[in-house]
């Protein structure tokens, strides 16, 4: 099973094992994972499951589309170079040991 | 969530802010025709994106908007006497005309050019349709006059209506590229309403309580289209154009009158909610008009000789909590402006954003924030011209249309969404 490491605003980690297809959101929520809440479900919407994707990671995941990027400019506390609503992000073989910074707080 | 200096950038409209500057590129409604009735007429007092404005018509019909105070000693102009040819100071007997020239200063020697030199802020005014239209901008970028539809059709065929609410401006437009509320707020004017009832959409938009979204770019701003379940494998789409940065028109039912709105900011307080009702190919019957002037339909019962909503925030909009109890009211209070308003004005008069819950239903407002804030900066750090200025892009409508499942909406509805002069609109 993929890891998905979720790295927390003092810097504790949560290493999860995933299940792949699943959204690294989906993950975080079934896991317990603090600070990432997913209030939406998964449908782009309402911003609370930002995060920062570390840099060596940002070429796997792809872009956010339109209604992401919408969201990302307008809704999320601080937009950097990593910044993805986690519920777009699929975890993959490939994605294993992705690792994301958690923001101190969501919207 | 919206951040908060985001929610700033959008609802604040007032000189020298972006998005006041963005309004300031468009023609938009100043005021109803019937407001400056007659040559020679009293002038009336307007407020509009935080300026303070007289708007009058002279003796010879001429139309204008100037700045509301006397150059003199700022006595308000609304007190002005308009006599031949210009607006005169009732206090020393300055005197304006409609480009805010003044032309007489009487306390000065007759040989004096004291007068020329003095000319207040204005603006032009122009009559289309039954709404007198501004542009406050730069003149050197004043863009050719406006082509909504609404306004072009003949007298017979068309009314508009006015309202004050007391509200920033953004929340009563959200309200306008929002569907899915109308299956709860306004269902009971679905069925009762003598300008929405009888329609075979209404019953689609009755039974199916969760519309799915999708919005599309246009070249003016956006179709948000809200799909529900039809029979036989199909859906029912209404199609809600939005022309930037405050035009909104409501899916048409059955054979109906169309209509749609405007929603100007007076202040970053307060926003006057345009409303019209317009048949491309038929006069308004007699019965729709006196229901319009009734206030059935998007329109207002207001108060004699105002703008403001008779059900208004002093009287707890006439909440009528048997009516809702017996379902003819869905909030309990009446009518689909007064709904609107009532919910739209609890907010408070500028909704804090940050604090804001969004589903997927939501995702035209989510859409149009982004196109406003974009446009908006677009124009102030590049000079950009924003969309919606030319008026190729007040062409539109809204459709009511049934497609198969398979179909995009604008695809199929493309031809339908566009205004072809004469031509019903596309409605069931």
């Amino acid at each position: 099973m993929p890891k998905v490491i979720y790295v927390g605003d003092a810097g504790q980690e949560h290493a999860v094992d995933a299940v792949p297809g699943e959204s690294v959101m989906v993950t975080a929520v079934k896991n317990g994972v603090p600070g990432i809440i997913g209030e939406c479900g998964g449908n782009a919407s309402c911003a609370t499951c930002h995060v920062w994707v570390r840099d060596e990671f940002l070429p796997l995941v792809g872009h956010p589309d339109d209604m992401e990027e919408d969201l990302l400019d307008m809704a999320v506390s601080e937009r950097r170079e990593g910044s993805r609503l986690s519920c777009q992000i699929r975890v993959a073989a490939e994605l294993d040991g992705l690792t994301v910074d958690v923001p101190p707080e969501q919207p | 969530m919206l951040r908060q200096e985001i929610n700033e950038l959008l609802t604040q409209t007032g000189p020298r802010t972006p998005m006041g500057e963005l309004f300031r590129q468009y023609w938009m409604p100043a005021c109803l025709a019937e407001e400056l009735p007659e040559d020679g007429c009293p002038p009336i007092r307007l407020k509009l994106l935080s300026e303070r404005l007289v708007a009058f018509r002279d003796s010879k019909g001429q139309y204008g908007l100037i700045d509301e105070f006397c150059a003199h000693r700022g006595v308000s102009l609304w007190f002005g006497r308009n006599e031949e040819g210009g607006l005169r100071c009732p206090y020393h007997g300055w005197k304006y005309d409609t480009t805010g020239q003044c032309l007489d200063v009487p306390s000065e020697a007759d040989n004096s050019s004291f007068a020329e030199n003095v000319k207040l802020t204005s603006y032009p005014l122009v009559k289309i349709g039954d709404v007198l239209w501004t542009y406050m901008g730069d003149p050197a970028t004043q863009p050719p006059l406006p082509e909504f539809e609404f306004a072009q059709v003949a007298p017979e065929q068309t009314y508009t209506s006015k309202r004050w609410q007391q509200s920033n401006w953004m929340q009563a437009f959200e309200g306008g590229i929002d569907s899915s509320h109308v299956t709860f707020l306004h269902s009971g004017g679905l069925k009762t309403d003598p300008l929405f009832k009888g329609a075979k959409g209404n019953e689609y938009n009755l039974n199916d309580t969760k519309p799915f979204f999708e919005v599309a770019d246009s070249e003016g701003g956006l179709f948000v289209g809200a799909r529900r379940n039809a029979e036989d494998g199909k859906y029912y789409w209404r199609i809600t154009p939005w022309v930037m940065p405050c035009f909104t028109m409501v899916p048409p039912r059955g054979d109906h009158p169309i209509h749609g709105h405007f929603w100007i900011p007076i202040d970053d307080e307060n926003c006057w909610a345009y409303s019209f009702d317009y048949h491309p190919v038929r006069a308004l019957t007699p019965e729709e008009r006196q229901a319009m002037i009734d206030g059935h339909g998007v329109h207002s019962e207001n108060i004699p000789g105002t703008y403001r909503p008779t059900a208004n925030m002093d009287n707890d909009y006439l909440m009528d909590r048997e009516a809702q109890q017996r379902g003819e009211y869905y909030s309990g209070v009446k009518g689909i402006a007064i709904q609107d308003s009532s919910l739209q004005e609890s907010m408070g008069p500028i909704v804090d954003r940050t604090k804001e819950r969004l589903v997927p239903a939501d995702s035209g407002i989510i859409k149009a924030r982004q196109k406003l804030r974009k446009a908006a900066l677009a124009l102030r750090d590049q000079g950009v011209t924003p969309p919606g200025v030319d008026p190729a892009h007040h062409r539109v409508r809204s459709a009511a249309v049934v497609l198969p499942q398979a179909e995009s909406f604008l695809d199929a509805a493309r031809d339908d969404v566009r205004v072809h002069p004469g031509m019903p609109v596309a409605s069931v």
